[in-house]
């Protein structure tokens, strides 16, 4: 297993940032996002935390030669429940993928929460990602393993930027509509604090 | 907004979608919520998608999912260490 952690902070509030997290698909930096799906959603009636569970449907993003060892498909899914605390503010993501997870395993968690040192402003954004791939072949696994931690690290300063900017958008017209609003980007995959741990 | 994975139901979706993101921006956010007031818009959209679910098969992959990592405990993955973030205030 290989794990990936990182850390960014945005010049957003809080409430900012956890409205835009709604909003983020379509954007034209993440088109490998093609559909989310809200599944369930409950608001518990005594710590009134929202709960939500959401489908991504993503455009199959795997290499050629990964494609030709386990057959290609063309869209796989992501399983996504999330938590909103109003009380602490917090909004935590936890996503894993549905599909061909016999061979690779990602279990992402995410967490927004303000900037202890700029809490009306700030939003502290904390990714860890566990990535496990199976097989029989040790070093197979090694090489899927190496081609996610690429994977992470080439979306970096992309999705950072489109973040950044989509924020800027959303919270410039947060009450002129939903048009500029649905421009949200993909989760924020900038390489901070990478760490990488072979297990 | 974003599309339906079940391209018939993506006008529902955005009726949903409409409805909450005002909610969760007006009601929500300034606490003022108890209740998730999009009940119709969600009923009419939800029947849409389960049954597009079904049809997919992707619903048994959702419950496969269920079970390892149950909504009811957030999603978090059965048997793996809650991620904490503890080390998290910068420089």
């Amino acid at each position: 297993m290989k794990i990936f952690s990182q850390q960014h902070i945005f010049g957003y509030s809080w409430e900012q940032v956890s409205s835009a997290n709604w909003k983020k698909y379509p954007n034209e930096m993440s088109t490998h996002v093609i559909a989310v799906d809200v599944l369930r959603r409950e608001i518990d009636p005594e710590t009134n935390i929202l709960k939500t569970e959401r489908l991504l449907t993503c455009k199959q993003a795997v290499p050629r030669w990964l494609l030709t060892l386990v057959g290609g498909q063309e869209v796989s899914y992501v399983r996504e429940v999330s938590e909103v605390d109003l009380k602490k503010r917090t909004l935590v993501l936890r996503s894993v993928n549905l599909t061909m997870n016999n061979l690779l395993f990602v279990y992402e968690t995410v967490m927004y929460k303000p900037d202890p040192t700029n809490p009306t402003f700030a939003t502290v954004f904390n990714q860890e990602a566990q990535i496990t791939a199976f097989g029989s072949f040790k070093r197979l696994c090694n090489k899927i393993e190496e081609w996610s931690v690429d994977r992470f690290q080439s979306n970096a300063s992309l999705g950072r930027a489109g973040f950044e900017s989509v924020l800027n958008k959303v919270t410039n017209t947060v009450h002129e509509g939903e048009s500029v609003l649905e421009i949200m980007t993909e989760r924020v995959k900038e390489g901070v604090f990478l760490k990488n741990k072979a297990v | 907004m974003s599309a339906s994975f079940a391209p018939q139901c993506t006008e529902k979706k955005k009726s949903y979608d409409n409805c909450f993101n005002e909610w969760y921006n007006e009601k929500f956010l300034k606490g003022v919520a108890t209740v998730n007031e999009c009940e119709d818009t969600w009923r009419e959209y939800e029947e849409c998608v389960q049954s597009a679910l079904a049809e997919k098969g992707i619903k048994k992959m959702l419950d496969q999912a269920e079970k390892e990592a149950p909504f009811k405990k957030n999603g978090v993955l059965t048997g793996s260490e809650e991620v904490s973030f503890t080390k998290d205030s910068k420089n």
